[in-house]
């Protein structure tokens, strides 16, 4: 178990170096608010994904009440998304970050699906502490501040605490597992 | 006619007080009636988060987050709101202290308090 939590944090953190260096490596902010609704689509899909696993492979009741939550309010953020960027006439633009999202995500869920049955629940729950963390970041440190639209900045700062009471949750349930081996 | 004045105007002062000590001790008893608080959901939080009521006073708790949320008693689950979602709210007469949380999102939780 020791090497899936180094694993995690060694994920976690080249993770965070993906997302955060193509934008800092630019001179000034340049995701603009089409490409920024992307991002929080993609990252929202993403954790909706990771859940759809962990309601396939685990049997722990409060690991799949967990990712029955991450589905339900993922996707209440992302129709909130929808709905503003549909009432705003934009188009979600496809972009470096959420393309550097979706492939670190396609790694995860390999290694999600291969996870062996007694060691699932507390890498799923190390991931979603890990991705929440970084998402946390991501929207505070990057896509708040480049936000122009009023609108999709204040929806982004709404789902920040959403984002913060799952980490929150999470790191509950990974003390609960970590206390039980 | 002056003494007759003077005895009527001492018993119209008399009455006037009478009816207003009336009056003010309706009022008190109006502020006895159960009063009705309001929590807002807001932003994944409990706002207030912690309340204090009398005893029979009625909360109402309000869901202004697009977030499904509950109310639900966190100790012992004997009560539960049920999920509800924004702008829909859910109340509960309280008779005790109480603790409770979103059992939806476990680590959303609030108190209320009977005042003593």
């Amino acid at each position: 178990m020791k090497n899936y939590a180094n694993h995690i944090k060694v994920f976690g953190f080249l993770s965070l170096l993906l997302l955060v260096i193509p934008l800092q490596a630019q001179e000034s902010p340049k995701l603009t608010d089409p490409e920024i609704a992307s991002v929080a689509v993609v990252a929202n899909q993403i954790d909706i994904d990771f859940a759809k696993i962990a309601l396939q492979k685990s049997k722990n009741k409060e690991v799949q009440d967990f990712a029955n939550r991450m589905i339900e309010d993922h996707t209440a953020v992302i129709e909130q998304a929808v709905a503003l960027v549909t009432k705003l006439k934009v188009t979600p633009i496809d972009n470096a970050v959420s393309q550097s999202l979706l492939k670190q995500a396609e790694d995860t869920k390999v290694n999600l699906e291969k996870a062996k049955k007694n060691d699932f629940d507390k890498y799923y729950v190390d991931n979603e502490v890990a991705y929440h963390k970084q998402v946390i970041g991501a929207v505070n440190d990057l896509l708040i501040p480049e936000t122009k639209n009023q609108e999709l900045k204040e929806l982004l700062e709404t789902v920040v605490p959403a984002l913060e009471t799952h980490l929150g949750h999470a790191q509950m349930l990974q003390n609960k597992l970590t206390s039980k081996k | 006619m002056k003494p007759f004045l003077k005895h009527y105007h001492f018993q119209t002062v008399i009455l006037v007080s009478i009816i207003l000590l009336w009056g003010f001790g309706l009022k008190e008893n109006t502020t006895q009636e159960p009063q009705v608080h309001t929590v807002e959901i807001i932003k994944m939080k409990f706002v207030p988060q912690n309340l204090i009521v009398k005893k029979g006073d009625k909360v109402i708790w309000i869901n202004k987050d697009f977030i499904l949320h509950d109310v639900t008693d966190e100790k012992n689950d004997k009560w539960t709101s049920k999920p509800f979602g924004k702008n829909e709210s859910w109340s509960k007469v309280i008779t005790q202290d109480e603790a409770y949380f979103c059992s939806l999102h476990k680590v959303m939780k609030g108190t209320i308090k009977i005042e003593s």
